[in-house]
Order: C-alpha cells, then structure tokens, then sequence
C-alpha cells in the first residue's frame, strides 16, 4: 500500500513539473500522421437532396444486380442528411442488414466518403484506431456518396454478403443514380 | 406444422405503389413504411416534399401495428381512456398504421406519416388493399 502510495505521488509530482496545462495529455508520436496539419480542407459540397424517383431508380439497379448474382441484399438510399429515402430488403437476406444497410449510407452521406474509407484505415492499426470512436461511424465498406455534378445528393448502402459482395452492389446503384 | 403466409420484395412493392398513387391522387407528400411480423423494415419509400421526422414516424406507426397486431388508431383510442398505456415499449399510439392480416394471421404492417392522421390512415388502407 504504501509503496503504491509513493508511485502515484511520484508521477503526479512529475506531470505536474511538466505543465499543468497539459497534464494529461501524453507527447506527441512523431510518426503518427495524425499530427499533421493540412493547410487546405478538401471536401465535396452537399447539394440538393436526392428525389425519391432518383433514389428508387438507384436502388432498382442494384436489386437488379443483385438478383443477376443470386445475393440476397439490403439496399438504403439516404438524403445527406442521412436520413432514408429508400429501402428495400430483399426476400431471405439477413436481419441484421436492415439496420447496416442504412448505416452505411447515413454514414457514407454525414462524412462525405465512401465507408471503405474508415475500414481501411482502421486496418492500418493504431494511429486510426480513434475513427472508431467518431459519432455513428461504421467501418465496413458497402457505403457510398451519390455524387451528381460536384455535389453529394445523398448515399447509398448495402449489406447482406461480404463487404466486396456488398461494395459492387453498392456501386451498380450509384452508377444509375449519376 | 402451422405454415404462415410472408410478404415478398414483390408484396411490399405493390402495397407501396397503391400508397403512393393514394397520396398522389390527394397530393399529399409522405412516407410509406412496409414492416414484416417482427417489426423488421422490409420497404420504405419517402415521397418528395416529406420529411426527415416523416421517415422516423412511419417506421415507428408500422413496427407497433406489426407487433401489436392492430392498428395505431386503436392505440390512439386506447390511450384516450387509458393513459398509462403511453409506457408501453416501443408503442407509438398515432393512427397512420395498419396490420396486414391475412386469413387471420398478420404478416406484417403498414405505417405512413405525412398528413394528417386519419389521411395517413387512408393511404395505409389504400396500399393494403392492392394485396388483394
């Protein structure tokens, strides 16, 4: 007890020598790429909200697509916003797509990127290991912006094979969406 | 072995479409919701104009008729008498949601919001109906 005693007194005893501010923040990892800070911001601007007629022809191609391949998908078209225009399960694909299907795409369409992004990241290890604690972030691919004419108009996401299985799924539907 | 009917892709499709030509008819701008037995989404569709909230509250009318086996109007109803029944889990006691039953065995529901509750109602009644 008391040697534990003695320890903590020593190591608050040399944070606090060097600063007090920044007690509790460790030193930065010269190799993490975290610590670099990008002069520009680059992005692709939101735009006008997909049309439900958009959204459902998007949604067909893949179902289409789907149905060529004998998989069984969720398919969800969002708004930018995230929020559903579309949805379609079809018949036998698992339940538990239904809610990762419109995931990927609220999260393709709240980060602006397609949620390959985050998996492959998170593959490198450590220094991205922070993604997975950002709001409503799924790391799975099978999520898309639909991008039309410079803009993000919404996203598409699907799941109900493997993550390849559900990313050319996904990208039938965006190619019909543009 | 009892055998049940399930609605198909091909089943929500329809109901979906007779929905939207109901609110079309009536230029109404809403979202159509198609739920299986188990509350779980099969189908939506959110007409232009409808929003956000719409999207939510159709999905939600849907999973309590599908699970409750009767339509949030009679909860709406409930309710009015019997305000305790506003904790029930996972019930949202607004009309605007239909169970389908088929030969007395429900497969499934139908939610919309966007109107005004009976309207929402109607439209329900209207994709039901296309099922035959």
């Amino acid at each position: 007890m008391l040697g534990i005693r003695t320890f903590t007194g020593a190591a608050c005893a040399a944070l606090l020598a060097t600063s007090a501010a920044l007690a509790q923040v460790p030193p930065a990892d010269e190799k993490n790429p975290n610590e670099a800070l990008p002069e520009k911001h680059a992005y692709t601007p939101y735009g006008e909200p997909i049309k439900l007629d958009q959204a459902r022809k998007a949604a067909e191609a893949a179902l289409a697509e789907s149905t060529k391949r004998g998989w069984a998908m969720c398919i969800a078209v969002v708004a930018p916003s995230g929020d559903l225009v579309y949805f379609a399960k079809m018949d036998d694909c698992q339940y538990g797509s239904i809610a990762i299907a419109q995931h990927k795409a609220r999260a393709a369409a709240k980060f602006r990127r397609p949620t390959l992004v985050f998996e492959r990241l998170l593959g490198r290890g450590d220094y991205f290991s922070y993604l997975a604690t950002l709001d409503d972030v799924i790391a799975s691919r099978g999520g898309n912006p639909i991008v039309v004419n410079g803009k993000i108009i919404g996203a598409i996401g699907v799941s109900g094979g493997t993550g390849t299985q559900d990313d050319v799924i996904s990208q039938a539907g965006l190619k019909a969406a543009q | 072995m009892k055998m049940r009917p399930m609605l198909t892709l091909e089943d929500c499709k329809k109901i979906s479409a007779a929905a939207e030509a109901e609110a079309k008819k009536n230029s109404w701008n809403v979202c159509i919701a198609i739920l299986d037995d188990g509350g779980h989404l099969l189908h939506l569709a959110r007409m232009d104009g409808a929003t956000p909230a719409n999207a939510r509250i159709a999905v939600e009318k849907g999973r309590t008729a599908a699970e409750t086996r009767r339509s949030t109007a009679n909860w709406q109803e409930r309710v009015g008498k019997r305000v305790e029944l506003l904790r029930m889990p996972g019930v949202t006691p607004v009309q605007g949601g239909l169970p389908i039953v088929l030969d007395g065995t429900c497969v499934g529901a139908v939610g919309i919001s966007g109107v005004q509750s009976h309207e929402d109602e109607q439209i329900a009644a209207a994709g039901i109906k296309a099922l035959g």
